[in-house]
């Protein structure tokens, strides 16, 4: 009875690999594509067709005098770690693939980190929990950067700016949340200040009741890692419940959204965490480039994993192999000042994850101020300007 | 802010989520006590009414009395093909009715996913400012669905009550085979149930999207308040969804408040437990015939 | 169903099967497909689960529940170094308690009110996950969770594993047989045909539910170990309500009746995510149509065409024979 399975995945792998015929390396993309994170994995993915096609357009990449074209293959995982050791296993053991743009969440990566270790594949997660890189996982890349490279720096910016002492956050109850919420604790006793966070459940849109509680003796409101439309109706939900004090944003890429459904009022003089500077001609570029090809705005990672694939790429030709993982991922460990969509790029974590996996770019904060962000400081893991 | 303040806007605010509950929970009791299906696909309706209605009004622009109108219109057309096309074919069969439901439930989420995409969407604020009484404040934003849900209530109970048609429900509710010995049109009460019972859930969606945001995934939420509303007041009883609606929504706002947002859920399981073992037809049900 | 079963054919087809199915390792182009047929041999275990649920007339919307409950369980007595193999039971028996004292609420209300509870109380089940971090990990789960090892022989790579999960998944199907022919498996059915004609008869219905639950309940939470031992991970999110949607729809696509319908059921929707998982959304949408398609036209589920195809083959049998007679 086992035979009616197979005859079934076999005539899937069939149809699958029958476009390998010519030169070529295939990126596999590792996302939640059904659910509730499809945005970030149509980021994701997104950025993988952009590098492939700018690639593609150069007649393939060049390496070791060889021109490979490159072809990409998505699979969803459904947001189930069960589904993403599949998903895995099929991109690695049936598809033969070694390059992994994902996995996407923090369940994902920790459940498929053995896999790919040990298939020597090299992966470019978005997810945050600080397990997903290390010294035991030296094929696991991190092309975004997280709270635990942006929020110390950022968190002392804000303090010394404003008098905020009880800091109080919101955040949703899941893995990225509660990753932000020790984060971000521990960034604001660094810094003098006590936050407290809050949890909720991530269906909830109605924040009031919470609000009323947590706000009576708050002087600050803390809404980093909130999606922009959840960051955006907190804070008009605070201030419809006639909090003043100073607001501030500390990740993700939320001023647009959440000035669209705060209302320029509610938004005024709040602080947000800028991931990139359009100032930067090529980042401009792929905003535009974004939102010709897919008509809704650019989730807020993308241009990182178009980074990241860009760092891939480089690292291949420089290795001058696109089988022998274990060369690339030395190569790519050795780059520095990349230039990229996102400025000169690099690798840094050594301290924190103990191994140098985490992209290290330079991030941004703003104020908006009458419906415009403005930025007011640069920062690195280190501190900000 | 005084303890007046926070204590006033608790009740404002469960007030507020109570009346979506009791809307979402009627339609949902409505269509099982004359159908007899648990429809597990009842929040998407909800979903989809939110939906079109920040398609229409706020991406297009739309004047609100027709976005309204079309959004809850287009959904109830949705209601009744569901209707012909799946439901009436499980009418009477509790079981298939409710995981066919679940089917409907994940076609029409995923074809909204599809559609319209995974992102979230907010809808312009129809009405702004508050309403200040006494030093207090209430934002108008959430006054308006609590009074828009109290006119839907309001309206379909004297259609319940003094129509033909609602008679006729009420009777079909007992027993429709003995309605249909009464020469009651079985064939066109029922789709008038579900399709009234869609466009609450749907209206219920229309009045929440300008105050919360919209995606395809927030009917799943309402659905099982739904759940626990009914069988807290009574399956199939309309009084019971109400009372059941308010103290769903003021426990969710209470807990909220003072204590921890995810109490609140818990809280709610245990109050279920408690009134299926003290009271199993429900606060305001009726105990079961035995036939 | 079962009848069909005995013939000598039958067990001839179900040897051939369960041959296939032990030899699948040797002739398995790769490992892909041995960690297929190990998510099947997982998912038949929950599925059958739910068919002994159904078979007393009961239809549980927290099976995923249980299965969150049991591995749970299963991961962090192992992880403080309980052997694998003895925790696994422990999770099974825990989820069994669990839908004991439920089931007995619960199950004196009409089927409605039970499925509603069921449903709140997955529910209930991952928010306490969520919740209670300091013993779960919270939303980023349990990593490392313990390889299961028989006497010194660690089950960690895919061909070892697959195996074990193949005999547990065998002694289920084994185990659910047995039921459907026991006495307790006849009142079972009986209730479901009829409650209040078997309570009428002297049988206790509420006390056969409570057991069909408690005993379905106990093979999810089983499962969910086995399944968290073998991706040696366990989240919230591993179990939520969609899960326990998917293994509704495998036993009413396969069908209720008897054992041969969630086989059929999860050897056809286990592959099924393959065929479409380049697709977002899309693979729900068929899930679904599936499910539906499946309830008006072949509401016994695919099983049941073939029960019907066999019969169809008897009358024509015996209807030539009938003709052979009467021509001499």
């Amino acid at each position: 009875m086992k035979r009616f399975k197979l005859v079934a995945v076999l005539a899937a792998s069939v149809v699958c690999s029958a476009a390998q015929a010519e030169d070529s390396v295939t990126i596999g993309v590792h996302a939640s594509f059904s659910g509730a994170g499809a945005a970030f994995a149509e980021g994701m993915l997104a950025a993988t067709d952009f590098a492939a096609e700018d690639v593609n357009k150069d007649g393939g990449l060049e390496v070791g005098g060889k021109r490979y074209k490159i072809l990409i293959k998505q699979y969803d995982d459904r947001y189930r770690a069960a589904d993403a050791v599949t998903a895995m296993d099929r991109l690695m053991i049936q598809d033969g693939i070694h390059f992994v743009v994902g996995p996407m969440g923090s369940a994902a990566a920790v459940a498929t980190k053995d896999q790919t270790t040990s298939g020597k594949v090299i992966t470019m997660t978005l997810a945050f929990t600080p397990r997903a890189l290390g010294a035991d996982a030296p094929f696991a890349y991190r092309p975004v950067i997280t709270t635990g490279e942006f929020s110390d720096p950022q968190v002392a910016l804000l303090a010394k700016n404003t008098s905020a002492k009880q800091v109080v956050s919101l955040l949703p109850n899941d893995e990225t949340g509660q990753q932000i919420g020790v984060a971000n604790f521990n960034s604001y006793a660094k810094a003098g200040a006590k936050l407290q966070v809050e949890y909720f459940e991530r269906e909830r849109v109605d924040f009031v009741p919470i609000l009323t509680r947590i706000l009576m003796k708050a002087d600050g409101l803390e809404l980093g890692g909130n999606s922009p439309t959840t960051a955006g109706l907190i804070l008009k939900q605070a201030r419809e419940l006639g909090y003043r004090g100073p607001v501030f944003v500390t990740g993700g890429d939320v001023a647009a959204e959440m000035l669209k459904v705060a209302g320029k009022d509610a938004a005024e003089g709040v602080y947000v965490h800028l991931p990139i500077d359009i100032g930067l001609p090529d980042t401009a570029a792929y905003v535009t480039r974004f939102k010709a090809k897919y008509g809704q705005n650019m989730n807020g990672f993308s241009p990182f994993f178009y980074a990241g694939l860009q760092m891939l790429f480089t690292a291949m030709k420089k290795a001058g192999t696109v089988d022998d993982t274990t060369k690339i991922a030395t190569t790519l460990d050795g780059l520095s000042d990349v230039p990229t969509a996102m400025g000169k790029a690099g690798w840094t974590g050594q301290q924190k994850y103990g191994i140098k996996h985490q992209i290290d770019l330079p991030f941004y904060v703003g104020q908006i101020k009458d419906g415009v962000v403005t930025k007011v400081a640069t920062c690195d893991v280190n501190a900000c300007r | 802010m005084s303890m007046d303040f926070i204590l006033a806007q608790t009740v404002v605010n469960g007030l507020m989520v109570g009346m979506i509950y009791v809307l979402m929970a009627i339609g949902f009791t409505m269509v099982f006590g004359i159908m007899r299906i648990v429809n597990f696909a009842h929040g998407e309706f909800y979903m989809i009414g939110a939906f079109l209605f920040a398609i229409l009004y706020g991406s297009n622009g739309m004047p609100f009395a027709v976005s309204v109108l079309l959004a809850i219109g287009a959904t109830a057309l949705l209601g009744l093909l569901m209707e012909r096309v799946v439901f009436r074919r499980f009418r009477g069969n509790e079981l298939n009715g409710m995981i066919a439901s679940v089917g409907v439930a994940l076609i029409l989420q995923n074809s909204a996913l599809l559609l319209w995409g995974s992102s979230a969407r907010t809808v312009p604020p129809v009405v702004s400012g508050v309403l200040s009484v006494g030093g207090i404040v209430f934002p108008w934003s959430r006054l308006v669905v609590i009074i828009g849900a109290i006119v839907a209530v309001v309206s379909l109970n004297l259609l319940i009550g003094h129509t033909r048609i609602g008679r006729a429900m009420r009777a079909v509710a007992q027993d429709s085979e003995i309605a249909q010995v009464q020469g009651i049109r079985v064939d066109v009460i029922f789709p008038a149930a579900f399709v009234l019972g869609v466009s609450l859930a749907a209206f219920a969606g229309v009045l929440m999207a300008p105050v919360l945001s919209v995606s395809p995934f927030i009917g799943l939420a309402p659905t099982l308040k739904a759940f626990v509303i009914v069988v807290i007041g009574g399956l199939g009883s309309v009084p019971g969804a109400v009372v059941g609606g308010l103290l769903i929504g003021l426990i969710e706002s209470f807990a909220g408040t003072f204590v921890s947002a995810s109490l609140s859920e818990i809280l709610q399981f245990l109050v279920v437990i408690g009134v299926v073992l003290l009271r199993p037809q429900g606060l305001l049900g009726r105990k079961e015939r035995e036939a | 169903m079962n009848p069909s079963t005995t013939k000598p054919m039958s067990y001839a087809a179900v040897a051939v099967a369960v041959i296939l199915a032990v030899l699948l390792p040797w002739f398995a182009p790769n490992q892909f497909y041995i960690h297929l047929a190990t998510v099947g041999c997982i998912n038949l275990m929950l599925v059958l689960g739910l068919a002994i649920i159904a078979r007393a007339g009961q239809l549980s919307m927290g099976h995923g529940g249980f299965a969150l409950v049991g591995g749970y369980v299963s991961a962090l007595l192992s992880m403080k170094g309980w052997p694998p193999l003895l925790t696994l039971f422990i999770a099974g028996l825990t989820a069994a308690v669990i839908a004991a004292a439920l089931g007995w609420i619960i199950l004196r209300l009409r089927g409605v009110y039970f499925v509603l509870v069921a449903f709140a109380f997955s529910q209930i089940a991952v928010l306490l996950a969520l919740d209670m971090s300091s013993i779960t990990g919270g939303a980023n789960g349990l990593v490392g969770v313990p390889p299961i090892s028989i006497f010194g022989y660690v089950l960690r790579a895919k061909p070892q594993f697959y195996p074990f999960a193949l005999v547990c998944a065998l002694a289920t199907l084994l185990l659910t047989w047995l039921l459907y022919r026991s006495p307790l498996g006849t009142m079972m059915a009986a209730t479901a045909e009829n409650q209040r004609l078997t309570e009428s008869s002297g049988i206790d219905t509420h006390r056969v539910q409570v057991i069909a639950f408690t005993i379905g309940s106990g093979i999810a939470g089983f499962a969910g170990a086995l399944s968290t031992h073998y991706l040696r991970f366990i989240s919230p999110d591993s179990y939520t309500f969609w899960e326990s949607v998917s293994y509704l729809t495998m036993l009413v696509v396969g069908g209720r009746d008897g054992v041969l319908g969630p086989v059929v059921g999860v050897l056809v929707l286990t592959p099924l995510p393959e065929l479409l998982r380049s697709t977002e959304g899309l693979q729900h949408i068929i899930y679904g149509t599936m499910l539906v398609l499946c309830l008006m036209f072949v509401p016994n589920g695919l099983a049941s065409l073939v029960q019907t195809w066999r019969s169809r083959q008897r009358v024509a049998r015996t209807t030539t024979a009938v003709v052979a007679e009467e021509v001499t």
